[in-house]
């Protein structure tokens, strides 16, 4: 039996369905975010929306870590890349991601060597290899991919590696709900929490979510069943007049995470006082650089970097999709200025983005649900 | 280019799957210091970082993201 067979039973996705229907209140409207890109995916993939009542609706969040790069930091990596003798790397995605100065496809295209990897530990191989060059990892991700660069950072300073070094971006999970929270324009009723971000935080760091706003938030997995459960988990919530912190994806996600990375993202990284999102603006204590005692792998100490501030393009309406106040189909300029092919915004680059998912699976969601979940 | 390594792929239909936040369940077959050689359902083969999963053997199933070893996984009982 393949692992994830059980996971995308179509009985169990009806009657998990009818039980979520059974618990709504008459008349009441349900808004619960999927914090996370990977949840966007799959609830694109597989139709998820189409197992739910009219009345629940599944709102997209910022977790997706490409999209919410500023067109400015980019244009960092693009400078980084210029120099003479630097090799950059970087994951998939992040080389169609618009900066002001065009992506990182287009300047490999003007002379840049920039290289994908599929891990930060492939990019310090690629410094062992090449050991006249520099080379830089340009990190994104949450806390799902911060451990890897921190893990990668203390193989370089045991191996004393030296042409290495990391143009962190790595985002924290929390702040960017505290700040859709805080957000006016947006009304929820729940959080399904991060499955894999949680793995590594655990589920305690949301504790405020509950005590602090009344929300339930729980953590889910990636099939199409555990997001259909977590709604349910949800509902029965409600349902009992509880709001908790629960967690769905126990047969991986630990409550309080898993400490030995915990200790390594303390012992690598410390806290910006401040970073900017995009679309989201600066956000306090959201984003991790390179801690003091690791100064000399940090490619912006080492580089001298044009650090602007570039505005997104004005049809852009990616921000308003981040915090998911705008559906991906209601920007101006979606499915005909931007596309996959030619993105303007960063939620179109990345297939967990909101509009790519959306773009790709869409229109035909509810076919590929009868031909793949209820095969 | 050599033959991508499990999970290493970025294709249109799945895309980048470190930038998707995604991990993948991957099984040890041998040990080689902090690095495991491990195998998915399809056999392909990838080595993995441990340090952040503690001493692992073959046999023990990982989360594995971008490389790197960030959960073990529990027992899943099988036929429920
Ligand atoms: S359609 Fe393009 S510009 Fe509009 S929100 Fe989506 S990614 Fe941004």
């Amino acid at each position: 039996m393949r692992f994830v067979d059980e996971f995308r039973d179509p009985e169990l996705a009806e009657v998990l369905g009818r039980q979520i229907t059974s618990l709504c209140e008459p008349g009441r409207h349900y808004k619960i975010m999927e914090v996370c890109g990977g949840h966007t995916h799959t609830i694109y993939r597989y139709g998820v929306q189409d197992h739910l009542p009219e009345n629940i609706e599944l709102v997209h969040g910022p977790g997706c870590p490409v999209c919410v790069i500023p067109m400015g930091r980019v244009d960092d990596g693009i400078a980084i890349a210029e120099r003479d003798g630097v090799i950059l790397t970087c994951f998939g995605d992040m080389m169609r991601v618009p900066g002001g100065r065009g992506s990182f496809l287009e300047a490999n295209a003007r002379g840049a060597d920039i290289r994908m990897v599929y891990s930060p530990l492939d990019a310090l191989r690629i410094a062992r290899d090449n050991p006249d060059r520099e080379v830089v990892f340009y990190a994104i991700g949450f806390e799902t991919t911060a451990p890897s660069t921190a893990l990668t950072i203390l193989r370089a300073a045991k191996e004393g590696i030296e042409n290495f070094s990391v143009f962190c971006s790595h985002v924290t999970i929390i702040p960017a709900i505290k700040a859709i929270l805080d957000s006016p324009d947006l009304r929820l009723d729940a959080f399904i929490g991060p499955g894999h971000v949680s793995t590594v935080i655990g589920c305690r760091p949301y504790e405020w979510i509950p005590r602090d706003f009344g929300m339930p938030l729980v953590c889910a997995g990636f099939e199409p069943l555990d997001l259909l459960q977590s709604v349910y988990m949800i509902m029965k919530q409600f349902s009992e007049g509880r709001a908790e912190v629960e967690n769905q994806y126990s047969r991986v996600v630990a409550y309080d995470g898993n400490p030995v990375a915990l200790r390594v993202l303390a012992d690598v990284f410390a806290l910006r006082p401040f970073f900017e999102w995009r679309g989201l603006g600066s956000i306090a204590h959201s984003a991790l650089q390179l801690s003091p005692r690791y100064a000399q792998y940090d490619a912006e100490l080492r580089y001298e970097l044009p650090g602007v501030r570039v505005a997104d393009p004005k049809a852009c309406q990616c921000g308003e999709v981040l915090k998911g106040v705008l559906k991906p189909w209601e920007c101006k300029v979606f499915g005909t200025a931007c596309t996959p092919e030619t993105p303007i915004g960063t939620c179109m680059v990345s297939s967990e983005g909101a509009c790519a998912a959306y773009y790709n699976y869409g229109q035909y969601a509810k076919q590929r649900l009868n031909l793949e979940v209820l095969r | 280019m050599s033959e991508p390594e499990v999970g290493a792929t970025c294709s249109a239909e799945d895309g980048c799957i470190t930038c998707g936040d995604v991990a993948v369940v991957l099984t040890v077959t041998s040990v080689a210091d902090a690095d495991a050689v491990c195998t998915d359902e399809q056999g392909r083969q990838e080595t993995v970082a441990t340090e952040l999963v503690g001493d692992v053997r073959p046999g023990d199933r990982l989360l594995v993201h971008a490389g790197v070893a960030i959960e073990r996984l529990t027992a899943v009982p099988t036929g429920g």
